[in-house]
């Protein structure tokens, strides 16, 4: 018997529900004797800002138990070069693309929302309304109002279907989503990193140039579990569970907590087979339990 | 030997545990049955390796290939044993098993029949013997600075002193060759002998000096960088280094690891 894997997020069918978190995993010909990314649900793109950024001073990133703290700061070449460098490669695995945005302000976005619809090539775009190392970012999906009002102006601008990609930084992360519902989201994903931070006891200083970063990796797996747990009753709209996810046992548990489909970010850099592994392990685990369709066991942990 | 001259994509592979010794204090340095590795990994290239199934330590370790033997297929590392993943690296037992990604990195372009300086320190050692064992079989003359703290911490000794036309020992302690700093023999030896190049690795002293060198217009230098990484593929961009000059970054994994000297920030 084969499993159906098909899940559908707003309108656009994934022929499995597992994609990169954003700027985690590069869709780069390197990884040609390890990894197609034509096996994959979805590319996703890395966060694109209109103009170029260099990213954040060194030491980027830290190890810390089970997971790692990163102040990367979102290095891009810019929206131009994206266009003409990256997206005909993320564009031609015949899979969905999703293209990630940010901006410092609300026109930002909006600007991009229209650049990248007027490519043709994006079959959703992902608002990074919540990366912890920018000095605008974790804001938007901290602010109510700050939330609703980008989500929604960026609806007014564009056709292409909009993901709010959300901080776990909030009081109740469900409250969240339902305001990203409100004002138009077609899907959530569920979460960006924790901000957090590691100090050189030698040095006696922050170790991370940046000073704080967003921990990300297993350490977060259940907090993330449970961010997708508390919003899928309060939602109707998908769910893109990330957060840890380290091996299949993961993705099927943030399935059963509500997700449609989910992100691998940090693991990718730990397990280059990671992606597939958990395709494959989805699909065994639908076969053992006799269920036909991934779309049967989404969110039915939910008493 | 075989000529290789095409890079090849990196593999994810498994490798196991020839032999192990700890010759010099704080260093594990293993021999490593894997063809792909053996065959295809070129100078100054690196492997990503783990040998333990848990998340913690969660990132596997990067580490310079030493040497290569293709025909038996096997391969060598230098391991300074520094924290949580290089000691557990330092516990397995031959025939253990590691999980590999490699050949990572930008090859070193082997000078054919020039002459060739070699300045390093500590764990930096094992980053040029590769480099050094192939120039000298491609016609260059080979002189290797080998500097370390005192005596048993002279990584590479042996390899180094095998894949150098002469090589001159510095320690700080005095255990061993010269007492003192090795730039303060180096720059008569420079004056004196006029190398094409210099590769530097494992100090950032020793990185600065080559690089005033070069300014000086005595020689070109070269320097082998480590830093951070997650993934050493250039995807999780945490092992920037400053650009000199033009602004940006350059990733130790996709852009190095070897830059000519004066194109980096060394602070």
């Amino acid at each position: 018997m084969i499993m159906d894997l098909n899940v559908n997020i707003a309108g656009v069918i994934l022929k499995n529900p597992v994609m990169p978190a954003s700027g985690t995993y590069e869709c780069d010909s390197i990884h040609d004797n390890i990894f197609s990314p034509d096996e994959l649900g979805a590319v996703v793109s890395k966060t694109i800002f209109i103009n170029s950024r260099e990213g954040n001073t060194p030491p980027r990133i830290c190890e810390t138990p089970c997971g790692m703290l990163n102040s990367i700061g979102i290095p891009t070449e810019g929206v131009n070069n994206f266009i003409k460098d990256r997206l005909p490669v993320l564009s031609g695995f015949g899979v969905p693309v999703i293209i990630s945005i940010a901006g410092n302000s609300m026109e930002d976005f909006c600007e991009l929302a229209g650049i990248i619809e007027n490519t043709g090539k994006a079959d959703l775009l992902e608002l990074n309304l919540s990366c912890p190392n920018l000095h605008h970012g974790i804001e938007w999906a901290r602010d109510k109002k700050e939330l609703y009002r980008v989500i929604k102006k960026v609806k007014e601008v564009t056709r292409v279907p909009v993901i709010a990609k959300l901080s776990p930084s909030v009081v109740d992360i469900s409250e969240m989503s339902l305001i990203a519902e409100s004002a138009g989201a077609d899907a959530v994903a569920l979460i960006n990193t924790y901000k957090g931070m590691k100090i050189d006891i030698n040095k006696r200083k922050p170790f991370l140039g940046n000073i704080a970063g967003g921990l990300s990796g297993p350490a977060i797996h259940p907090l993330a579990v449970y961010a997708v747990y508390s919003s899928f009753t309060k939602i109707s709209i998908p769910i893109i569970g990330t957060g840890g996810i380290a091996s299949w046992i993961d993705a099927v548990e943030m399935i059963l907590a509500g997700a449609t489909a989910v992100g691998i970010g940090m693991y990718n850099f730990v397990n280059p087979l990671i992606m597939r592994e958990v395709i494959k392990g989805i699909e065994a685990y639908l076969k053992d339990n006799n269920f036909a369709e991934i779309t049967e066991i989404i969110g039915i942990a939910h008493l | 030997m075989k000529i290789k001259n095409s890079l090849i994509k990196p593999f994810l592979t498994e490798g196991r545990i020839k032999t192990r010794k700890n010759e010099y204090t704080g260093y594990l340095d293993l021999l490593i049955e894997n063809d792909k590795i053996a065959e295809h990994a070129m100078p100054g290239q690196f492997v990503m390796v783990r040998g333990w199934d848990s998340n913690d330590p969660v990132f596997s370790r990067p580490f310079d290939i030493v040497q290569v033997n293709p025909a038996k297929g096997l391969f060598r590392l230098i391991i300074k044993i520094a924290g949580k993943g290089t000691a557990m690296l330092n516990s397995l037992r031959a025939g253990s098993r590691l999980l590999i990604t490699g050949p990572l990195g930008n090859p070193v372009e082997v000078p054919h029949g020039e002459k060739i300086i070699l300045l390093v320190r500590g764990a930096g050692a094992a980053a040029v013997v590769y480099l050094a064992e192939s120039a000298k079989k491609a016609g260059t003359e080979v002189f290797t600075f080998l500097s370390a703290s005192t005596r048993n911490r002279l990584v590479c000794r042996d390899y180094l002193k095998d894949a150098s036309n002469d090589i001159n020992i510095i320690t700080d302690d005095g255990s061993d060759g010269y007492h003192g700093d090795a730039r303060d023999i180096l720059e008569g030896f420079i004056n004196k002998s006029k190398p094409d190049r210099i590769y530097t690795c494992g100090s950032k002293r020793f990185a600065r000096f080559t690089g005033e060198l070069e300014k000086k217009g005595l020689t070109k230098g070269y320097v082998f960088l480590e830093s951070y990484m997650a993934c050493g593929m250039g995807d999780c961009h945490g092992c920037a280094v400053k650009k000199r000059g033009s602004g940006g970054y350059f990733l130790v994994c996709k852009d190095g690891p070897v830059f000519p000297v004066n194109s980096v920030e060394l602070d």
